[in-house]
């Protein structure tokens, strides 16, 4: 199969620059899946998992959260907020800020604020849980 | 006499060395702080004109946009994100930083501040300003997610009409010896016309549409603004510590090198006063 060039940044570096088989990634609008010679395509990432199909057929997996995709002439720019791949996510962790979050909103319930801002925290944790299994 | 003062000087000898030991520490502490800062905003760099480039592509490339975030408003009310350091001891680091506030803040438009940094969040208790939030008080630990965390609480409270306008006021790292005072404003977003560009990218499929993309990617952009801003600032005030160290340093050797030729003198006025002393006892 044809591959294209993927280049993945974040605000702490390069995650990941290559040739891929396949990109998949949630968008605001919801999941799409990239394969090469795609029309040039821009968008916002929303919030959920990403999957990256290697041109020997392996398949890594990725919370990706926020920022935007761009396909312009077969290269592929994936600039996300917060990229990190399953093998990097402390799952220890994103239980405690799960645990943590789920206490918050409990706590807020007249603040619309501090409820969103937990929310948001309690979503980016139950993404990397479900990334991780 | 000179027996007194041998020993004075001897103890300012002491003291002023170890001084200067602190001072070459927090020298070499604020370079390699300095070195750190500068790697994290260059990694940010890809990541931060991907997006510009973005934004700065939808809007030539389409056609009638227009954005909230885009949109000039009367401004009523102003917000300024300020920031400073944490401590002093950085040369004329903070001091500058508030000359250029207090310089922003002039005329009648009404204005709060969003200090980061703890001799900002001084400042603002000081003079009495309105404070957004004094979440940020830490200017050394502020993180990416931090910087998430500002831009959607100004892209919010500029939508929801809290204020107008947004600016940020930082130092820029113009070089080791040079930092300056900045301002740049950050919301509303500047129409940026590039037209060499617009043929090759007017084809490009927008999804959903290329306003929500623009308006999903701008806060991002501002917290992508408010990092380089943060590292700049950072990198400026250990630059401006690092050279206030150092003069300070060379300030100790230079006291120690003058208390050392004063030690040396009293010691010898000591001892050719015991000469005379026996000298003059053995003559009779």
């Amino acid at each position: 199969m044809s591959t294209f060039h993927l280049r993945i940044s974040t605000p702490d570096g390069l995650a990941f620059e290559g040739e891929v088989e396949r990109l998949r990634a949630r968008m605001i609008d919801g999941d799409v899946s990239l394969l090469a010679h795609h029309t040039d395509y821009v968008s916002a990432v929303g919030a959920g998992e990403a999957a990256v199909v290697l041109p020997d057929g392996q398949t890594r997996y990725a919370a990706c959260i926020g920022g935007m995709l761009a396909m312009i002439q077969n290269e592929a720019n994936l600039i996300a907020t917060t990229f990190e791949w399953a093998d990097e996510i402390d799952l220890d962790r994103a239980k405690r800020a799960k645990e943590k979050a789920e206490a918050r909103i409990a706590a807020a319930k007249n603040d619309d604020r501090e409820l969103m801002l937990a929310k948001a925290k309690l979503q980016r944790a139950l993404i990397r849980i479900g990334v991780k299994h | 006499m000179a027996g007194a003062s041998m020993k004075d000087i001897k103890l300012r000898i002491k003291s002023v060395e170890s001084t200067m030991q602190i001072t070459k520490a927090m020298e070499l502490v604020a370079s390699s702080k300095l070195r750190k800062a500068k790697e994290r905003q260059e990694r940010s760099r890809p990541y931060f004109i991907g997006l510009k480039e973005t934004l700065v592509d939808i809007e030539s490339s389409t056609k009638d946009f227009s954005s909230p975030y885009q949109k000039q408003r009367d401004i009523k009310k102003r917000c300024l994100i300020m920031i400073a350091g944490d401590r002093g001891l950085a040369g004329g680091y903070n001091s500058n930083i508030i000359k250029a506030v207090i310089e922003k803040m002039q005329g009648d438009i009404p204005t709060c501040i969003l200090p980061i940094g703890k001799r900002a969040v001084d400042f603002c208790n000081r003079k009495g300003i309105e404070i957004v939030t004094s979440e940020f008080i830490e200017a050394g630990s502020i993180s990416i997610p931090d910087c998430f965390a500002i831009s959607n609480l100004v892209t919010q409270g500029y939508l929801s009409g809290q204020f107008d306008e947004v600016s940020i006021i930082y130092t820029q790292f113009v070089s080791m010896l040079t930092q300056t005072p900045r301002a740049e404003s950050l919301l509303p977003l500047k129409a940026e016309s590039n037209s060499e560009r617009k043929e090759s990218h007017s084809l490009v499929l927008y999804e959903p549409s290329p306003e929500e993309v623009y308006d999903a990617i701008v806060p991002g952009y501002i917290a992508g603004m408010i990092y380089g801003a943060m590292c700049e600032s950072v990198a400026s005030e250990q630059g401006a510590r690092r050279t206030a160290m150092d003069a300070a340093s060379k300030n100790a050797a230079e006291m120690i090198e003058d208390l050392s030729l004063r030690y040396n003198r009293a010691r010898q006025g000591a001892i050719t006063q015991e000469i005379t002393e026996i000298v003059a006892g053995a003559e009779h």
